[in-house]
């Protein structure tokens, strides 16, 4: 066929496709899943991402198990939100000596209810500097945070301290000046949580952040710098936020959005891929056994049989536990066993074929095997093949998804079921963590939706129509 | 290997048999009996170069069988075929393939024998490719306009493009004709070509075919249940029944002094477009049913329901065709004398 | 004083498609005298098959019925409800015969299961009773009574037509509408289907429709024979006026009569009519036949020909038969 045919089929086809609303709607769908694909580097905050996934470092200064940021239009209390600060007020105090004292001073409005999960200072530079950090409240009281800390500033990451990390006590020990001391016994000095503590009313509930204290904070940081090569440069303070990203972070501070965004491409390339295999010799199969019929079919449909009654979940579990496969093998073996699937279907519709008056007029032209497998009869099988694939796809999501919810999977791999499976070890349901597992499955369910919608529309038009006179 | 072009034969067939083994049931299969359909029987004729015989029987004579046998769709289990002088009854692969080349089909339900999704186009340029006619695709066009024009489908370059199911019954028979004649093939069977066409249409199908004879130099082995159309396109006829030929001849010669009681019967069951005959109960000499084709009766087969059967007919040995005079051949031993109960 | 068991007027059936009313039956008169076969007879596209179940008020979807009349023994039964139509019309008044047994025989139930939920439907019957009338007309149309305990598959084509043509008549209805019942069947076979048809015609009193596309046939079974070409009815006449000596008037017939081949005498050239129908989405203008007829003439580019009866009981839908 020439160019111009093809297009006009296409078209044809087209045409008919648009009048399938559902159709449409996975389309878009699809649509959005691959351009989510094409611009996953811009989307995802930095470069490398899918290796910096397990790398904890990377996600450090991400609050822990925090919230989707939007989940604050629904509730009460607001959360805080992460915050970077980076203006800030420098100031050099007279020198002694060698020694020079820097002063660096970052605000922060607090308008919320629920404090951040932590406060983080970085920077960057060459020594090992002292530092003291303290912070302002609105009511004008000062808790000193952390008090003359030697610093080593490291020349690939530079500086960093948590003030969760480290100022327990400090915050303890301004917490017992306001604090009943019924609640302060339940609350153990090396375990406390010190953001609530600096933002609360100073009042009896302000371990449990009972009652947010709005307003203005200066935070001021010292830095003692001895030796003359000595330097400071671009602190930053992180406000590791009560709510983070477009849908929160695990318990690893990673960021789900950025999981889910990566795990399509994984989706994507596991169903069609897994489907394409399966599809392809599964279609192939079926057609040789309907063409040649007789003693060929009854030994492939025994074939058939044998591979049926595998199942395909036990197998993926035993070879992924004693192999630790790649999803490149798990792809493979999915594929193995799914092909199964269209071949009854194929075969039927294939004999059907076969009876047609059409396929005797070529074998009088002197066609052989190959033509009338080839172009004959599988081109007339296209419709269902493409159908059936876009079918299958959402089955290959959902089976690696369990298999790596089982904690079988390839864990090199960023994918919807990886993230469940983490979900699960971390305890996300019996903490409720609902935004790290809510997605993901979502997702798994969305991607399925628009194979499903697909196939079901290609399926509604490209079957064979009926004959007409 | 007899060079038969002094007789000018195209085809032979002797004796030809297809028996189609039935499935056996758990009792017969352990009475270790095999049960046979026999679809065609026993046929024996000749098909001249440039001739049109008609080969004509009411559904399951055989006839389509014998198309099929003689097009070597199927393998015969008995008997021998001639094919321009050379036995062709068993072939290799490659032999049978050459074989299509000379021999090709016109079916009978002219949108089914085209793949629907090929056009006109692509359903002729099939049989140039499977036999590597034409090295480029321009020069195998060239071969599909012609043939196109044969058989009169133009504008040759509209109807390239279409798909079967764009073009009228007619159309289609045209476009499947044409197809068949791409290869330039000797021998032509057509099965019920018109049957599934409007009969406006028919004669001119039917008059295609002619020209298209002419022009080529074919021979046609025409298959029918159509006795009229039969006579009006065929040269010689040769009825069939229950897998065997009961009688043979010039087309004229058989309808007009049919000689076989099953002959007789079907003519007079025939329907003509003659005013008058609105009241008149059909008289057909024939009794029963046809019996299945697992079951032939002893002796003549059609005794059963033959109206001038006599002991002999089942208690003798199958009649074989006798001939009566110039080529008129018949399978009854009591013809004669049937011809004088007249 | 009117004989006739049936009368159809200005009957119009259009196939609603996507495209717009694909114009099948369009503006049929015709009626049905007690007694009588009517043949109908008509190539593929003339409506032939839509007027068959159109008189059972079942036109097959998208099919509809949007005008006209269908008087069956008085009474109109266009603008009846369904459930009227299935009481007391179908297979009461009228019934059908189809084409091709296999298509209204199921397979899976023998025939006397099949002919006594037909009568169930209609009758209040017992079973006894309706086995009585079974094998009355089982043996009407030459069957004997062990065909009810058999299976269609059983059964050979012209046994399974006789069982269909028994189950039309059982519940004696006024109109017989047989829808090429003889097509399917070999030529020995339809012979004596027609035979059946004839005697039972005379000896039960009956009316048919015999539609077929085969002028032949026709010939033998109808006392009146309906010509149709695109939807419209091109002529009307006795058998006589369209197989006599004179033959017939509309250019259309005498070509599908020439089309006709002959057994009986050598025919030297079978006409035929080049190009095809036309479409019935959007017929032309004038004559429906106009471009394929060999005697056109100007007019019948412009306006559509009334139906003239030219004389008695023969009409023609042709110009060139209208005198000025």
């Amino acid at each position: 066929m020439t160019l111009k045919d093809r297009k006009d089929k296409f078209m044809e086809f087209w045409n008919e496709y648009k009048k399938v609303k559902f159709g449409l709607v996975g389309l878009a769908f699809l649509i959005i899943l691959l351009l989510l694909i094409i611009f996953e580097p811009l989307i995802v905050p930095f470069e490398g991402a899918t290796e910096a996934w397990s790398d904890i470092a990377y996600w450090q200064d991400y609050p822990q198990n925090s919230r989707p940021v939007w989940t604050n239009f629904f509730s009460k209390d607001k959360r805080t939100p992460s915050v970077i600060l980076e203006d800030f007020k420098e100031t050099e105090l007279p020198q002694r000596g060698q020694v020079r004292f820097f002063e660096y001073e970052f605000e922060y409005d607090y308008n919320y209810d629920i404090a951040p999960k932590d406060m983080i200072l970085r920077f960057k530079g060459d020594g090992k500097p002292f530092v003291t950090i303290s912070i302002i409240r609105p009511d004008g009281k000062t808790i000193d945070l952390i008090r003359n800390r030697e610093m080593i500033i490291s020349s690939i990451d530079g500086a960093r301290v948590s003030i969760q990390n480290n100022s327990g006590a400090n915050a303890y020990n301004f917490a017992s000046n306001y604090e009943s001391a019924e609640n302060l016994s339940g609350v153990a000095r090396d375990r406390i949580d010190v953001m609530p503590v600096i933002m609360s009313k100073a009042d009896v509930g302000i371990t449990k952040g009972a009652e947010a204290l709005k307003g203005t904070y200066t935070i001021k940081i010292s830095a003692i710098l001895r030796e003359p090569q000595e330097n400071i440069e671009k602190p930053i303070i992180t406000m590791s936020g009560a709510v983070s990203g477009l849908m929160g972070t695990d318990n690893q501070k990673r960021d789900l959005f950025t999981g889910i965004i990566l795990g399509i491409k994984w989706a994507l390339l596991i169903g069609l891929l897994t489907s394409f295999v399966s599809i392809t010799i599964g279609v192939i199969y079926g057609v040789i056994c309907a063409y040649f019929g007789g003693i060929v079919d009854v030994i492939m449909q025994r074939i058939f049989e044998i591979f049926y009654g595998i199942p395909m979940l036990p197998l993926l579990i035993v070879v992924s536990a004693i192999f630790s496969p790649s999803i490149w093998l798990l792809i493979a073996i999915m594929g193995l066993l799914y092909w199964v699937g269209p071949v009854k279907t194929v075969r039927s519709i294939g004999l059907q074929i076969r009876e047609e008056t059409f396929i005797e007029a070529s074998q009088a032209l002197g066609a052989g095997h190959f033509r009338l497998i080839f172009k004959h009869m599988v081109p007339l099988l296209l419709p269902y093949t493409f159908a059936s694939m876009a079918l299958l796809v959402p089955g290959a999501i959902v089976a690696e998804a369990t298999i790596s919810l089982l904690g079988l999977g390839d864990t090199t791999i960023v994918s919807w079921g990886q993230i469940l499976n983490s979900a699960f070890r971390g305890g996300a349901i019996i903490n409720g963590y609902w935004w790290w597992v809510v997605p993901p499955g979502l997702m798994i369910a969305i991607t399925g939706m628009t194979f499903a919608f697909i196939g079901f529309a290609m399926d509604k038009i490209l079957h064979p129509k009926l004959k007409s006179r | 290997m007899k060079e038969n072009k002094q007789t000018g034969n195209l085809l032979e067939v002797k004796n030809l048999q297809k028996w189609f083994p039935v499935r056996k049931n758990l009792k017969e299969m352990l009475a270790g009996e095999q049960k046979h359909v026999k679809a065609v029987d026993g046929v024996t004729f000749e098909l001249k170069r440039g001739e049109i015989l008609g080969l004509v029987g009411e559904s399951g004579c055989g006839k389509t069988t014998t198309g099929k046998l003689v097009m070597k769709l199927l393998n015969p289990t008995g008997g021998q075929m001639i094919f321009n002088g050379k036995d062709v009854t068993e072939s290799t692969k490659e032999e049978t393939k050459k074989y299509r080349r000379d021999v090709q089909m016109i079916f009978q339900d002219p949108y089914a024998s085209m793949n629907p999704r090929f056009n006109i186009r692509d359903v002729l340029e099939e049989p140039l490719i499977i036999h590597k006619i034409g090295k480029t695709r321009v020069e195998r066009e060239d071969k599909i306009k012609k043939a196109l024009n044969e058989v009169k489908l133009t504008p040759v370059e509209d109807f390239m493009k279409r798909n079967p199911h764009m073009l009228s019954g007619g159309q289609r028979q045209r476009a499947a004709t044409a197809r068949s004649l791409i290869l330039n093939p000797k021998l032509m069977v057509a099965d019920e070509p018109v049957s599934m066409i409007d009969l406006s249409t028919r004669a001119e199908i039917l008059y295609m075919m002619k020209e298209v004879q002419r022009d080529l130099g074919l021979t046609y082995l025409y298959i029918t249940h159509d006795l009229s159309t039969a006579r009006y396109f065929t040269d010689r006829i040769a009825v069939m029944y229950l897998g065997r030929i009961v009688e043979i001849g010039n087309a004229d010669d058989v309808i007009d002094n049919s000689l076989h009681p099953y002959t007789k019967a079907l003519i007079s069951a025939v329907c003509e477009p003659i005013a008058g005959k609105v009241n008149l109960v059909k008289e057909v000499p024939i009794k029963g049913e046809i019996p299945s084709a697992q079951n032939i009766p002893k002796g003549c087969r059609f005794h059963p329901r033959c109206v001038y059967a006599k002991p002999e007919c089942w208690e003798q040995k199958e009649p074989e065709l006798i001939e009566y005079k110039d080529g008129h051949k018949v399978a009854c031993r009591r013809y004669k004398e049937i011809l004088k109960e007249k | 004083m009117n004989n006739n068991v049936m009368e159809v007027k200005n009957l119009k059936v259009y196939y609603m498609s996507e495209k717009g009313p694909v114009k099948a039956v369009d503006d049929v008169t015709f009626s049905l005298k007690k007694g009588e076969t009517l043949g109908v007879v008509g190539e593929s596209g003339c409506g032939k098959t839509t007027i068959a179940t159109s008189l059972l008020r079942m036109p097959s979807p998208p099919g509809k019925i949007v005008g006209g009349q269908i008087v069956i023994d008085g009474i109109d039964i266009v603008p009846l409800k369904e459930k009227e139509v299935r009481k007391n019309i179908r297979w009461e008044k009228v019934s059908m015969v189809f084409q091709g047994a296999m298509n209204c025989l199921t397979p899976v139930y023998t025939i006397e299961k099949q002919m006594w939920q037909t009568l169930r439907e209609h009758r209040e019957m017992e079973y006894e009773e309706a086995r009585k009338v079974m094998i009355k007309y089982l043996n009407y149309v030459g069957l004997s009574e062990d065909v009810l305990r058999r299976y269609p598959h059983e059964l050979s084509g012209g046994m399974k037509q006789r069982v269909v043509i028994a189950m039309g008549l059982f519940l004696e209805p006024k109109v017989i509408v047989c829808d090429e019942p003889t097509t399917a069947l070999d030529v020995v076979v339809q012979a004596q289907i027609i035979n059946l048809l004839k005697e039972l015609k005379e000896k039960l009193g009956l009316s048919f429709i015999f539609i077929t596309h085969d002028l032949a046939t026709e010939a033998e079974v109808s006392d009146r024979i309906m010509v149709m070409y695109a939807g419209k009815i091109a002529e009307i006449g006795t058998n006589h006026q369209i197989y006599g000596e004179k033959g017939p008037m509309h250019p259309y017939t005498k070509k599908l009569l020439e089309a006709t081949p002959r057994l009986h005498h050598r025919v030297e050239k079978l006409s035929f009519i080049p190009g095809t129908p036309p479409d019935l989405l959007d017929p032309p203008k004038g004559c429906r036949f106009n471009l394929r007829c060999t005697e056109v003439m100007e007019k019948c580019y412009k306006d559509e020909p009334p139906i003239i009866e030219i004389e008695p009981e023969h009409f023609v839908a042709c110009w060139r038969c209208v005198k000025k």
